[in-house]
């Protein structure tokens, strides 16, 4: 019985431990990669089109919605300590320290992570990878580099646009709905910030980009078992960045703000 | 010495042994056919002589080069002398027909687009496909997807072609015409070759030896003329398609019971 459950238990690490450790190896080969030739641009194009651009209009809807959400709780919060001045200021700290980058990231986890694993986990079970292989392309070069790289520029960009729209989001509530000044909330909602706030925006964009993008060509990559296994991939890919967001954004914020 | 080398190689994959100490030789020029029943270990050989999979014990080598001891660089190098065509075609299905021939050339050549051009056109004529450059994979039959592939393994000028199955779940008159091109192929590039095939007709048209696995060995490699004539019951029986013999490990329905069904 006992030794059942060290069993268990040492099946468990060791599982743990070989999977860590494949995605970090394919994780190197993908940073490794981005400095080989050749640098196939109309790729990489093709994935600014489709990680970015077509993403535009999820990130501008979700943090529109996210940001007038938290301008009405904050209205209703801070009523009861006739302190409704504050709102717009906390408004402005919320979106551009957390709700931009983490539901940007949470929300491109959803959308871009989950169409790279389905995508190249259909290549993997039709052998389109081992096709790669056999016509002497490193698949990692090939379809990671531009993915990431894609992923990279593009989530902190989005960020900044969410913080953009997170701004009118709040103004719509607060201005429009619970009748303050435009002037005083346009000069209230960047009243805590400093310059540094909009540089951990960006930074935490950058690594929830390389979060996304290596993970959802890690479990396409490694997709096994047919239909089922083309269909586990992007859950399982938009869980685990989801989670690695969230995990990530408490370091990035302990460390960015000391 | 030989073009591809296979000396004592053994796969298994957990506890199912699929190939058990196997010894090939193809020399250039060759054109080798490996037959075998499903599972008996013929594409996993393949796909040991590409490097995909890496050999538990003994070693493959292609022109005097061991392939698992190659670096990822120098494995690619050889990759560019050999080509792979999959059993089902494994096309980009994100491309046309001409991004799927050129990849190989745009990839390691510096070559012009209208030189491009010329070697997609020269391949797909090669395999009988002319005016299908704009199509996407997804518009292609079974027999035109493969030609495809031909097209595209064909197109970096190998020294080798390695077709897993080209003929599978083709009806018999493609079945033939994929075995022509393969014939066609072979005698105007003079490329060396191993052919996957269960498909008798084709394997004796275009092989220079025919060998087969059971169960993960190798139990004959030899010039088609005398493997017609091998006593061994397994090639017997295979060559009979009789259910009845050593071949199958569980043993198939009476024969009796299956013509009363019928009746």
């Amino acid at each position: 019985m006992v030794l059942t459950v060290f069993d268990k238990i040492g099946t468990g690490v060791l599982r743990a431990t070989d999977t860590f450790g494949d995605f970090a190896v394919l994780a190197g080969r993908a940073f490794v990669a981005i400095f080989k030739r050749p640098f196939d641009g109309k790729n990489l194009l093709n994935q600014f089109q489709s990680v970015g651009v077509n993403s535009i209009p999820v990130v501008v809807l979700t943090s529109l919605a996210v940001s007038m959400v938290f301008a009405v709780q904050l209205a209703f919060g801070f009523r009861q300590f006739q302190a409704e001045g504050l709102a717009s200021q906390v408004e402005g700290l919320a979106v551009m320290r957390e709700l931009a980058p983490v539901i940007t990231g949470l929300m491109l986890a959803g959308r871009i992570g989950s169409a790279m694993a389905a995508e190249l986990g259909t290549m993997q079970v039709t052998e389109q990878i081992d096709a790669l292989e056999c016509l002497a392309t490193d698949p990692i070069h090939y379809l990671f580099v531009p993915r990431l790289l894609a992923s990279m520029l593009v989530v902190p960009l989005l960020t900044v646009v969410a913080v953009y729209i997170g701004f009118w989001g709040g103004y719509l509530i607060l201005v429009g709905v619970e009748g303050q000044s435009a002037y005083v909330y346009g000069n209230e909602f960047y009243k805590l910030l400093a310059f540094r706030d909009l540089r951990i925006a960006i930074y935490k964009g950058l690594v929830f980009g390389v979060i996304i993008a290596l993970v959802g060509c890690w479990k396409g990559y490694r997709t096994q078992g047919g239909a089922e296994g083309v269909g586990n991939a992007p859950t399982s890919s938009v869980v685990t960045s989801s989670l690695w967001i969230l995990i990530s954004d408490f370091f990035l914020t302990k460390l960015l703000l000391v | 010495m030989a073009v591809i080398d296979v000396v004592n190689l053994s796969k298994a994959f957990g506890p199912k042994v699929v190939l058990s100490n196997v010894n090939l030789q193809v020399e250039e020029g060759e054109s080798l056919v490996v037959l075998g029943g499903s599972g008996s270990g013929k594409t996993v050989l393949l796909r040991n002589i590409m490097g995909l999979l890496t050999p538990d014990s003994g070693h493959v080598a292609v022109e005097g080069k061991i392939i698992a001891q190659l670096t990822r660089e120098e494995l690619f190098i050889v990759r560019q002398s050999i080509g792979m065509c999959f059993q089902m075609a494994a096309l980009f299905d994100s491309m046309t027909v001409f991004e799927n021939v050129a990849f190989g050339l745009r990839r390691h050549h510096k070559m012009t687009e209208a030189e491009i051009h010329a070697r997609v056109e020269e391949c797909l004529a090669m395999v009988g496909l002319k005016e299908t450059e704009k199509l996407k994979p997804a518009e292609l039959s079974g027999g035109m997807k493969r030609r495809v592939g031909f097209a595209r393994a064909i197109a970096l000028k190998p020294k080798i072609l390695l077709f897993d199955e080209p003929t599978t779940g083709l009806d018999p008159v493609m079945t033939d015409v994929i075995g022509r091109i393969i014939l066609e192929l072979k005698d105007e590039l003079g490329i060396t070759s191993i052919t996957i095939t269960h498909d008798l007709k084709s394997a004796f048209e275009i092989a220079d030896r025919i060998a087969l696995l059971f169960r993960g060995e190798c139990i004959a490699c030899q010039a088609p003329a005398d493997f017609k004539v091998n006593p061994h019951p397994v090639i017997q029986q295979f060559l009979r398609g009789d259910a009845d013999g050593p071949f199958l490990q569980d043993p198939p329905p009476p024969k009796r019971k299956t013509q009363e069904a019928h009746a």
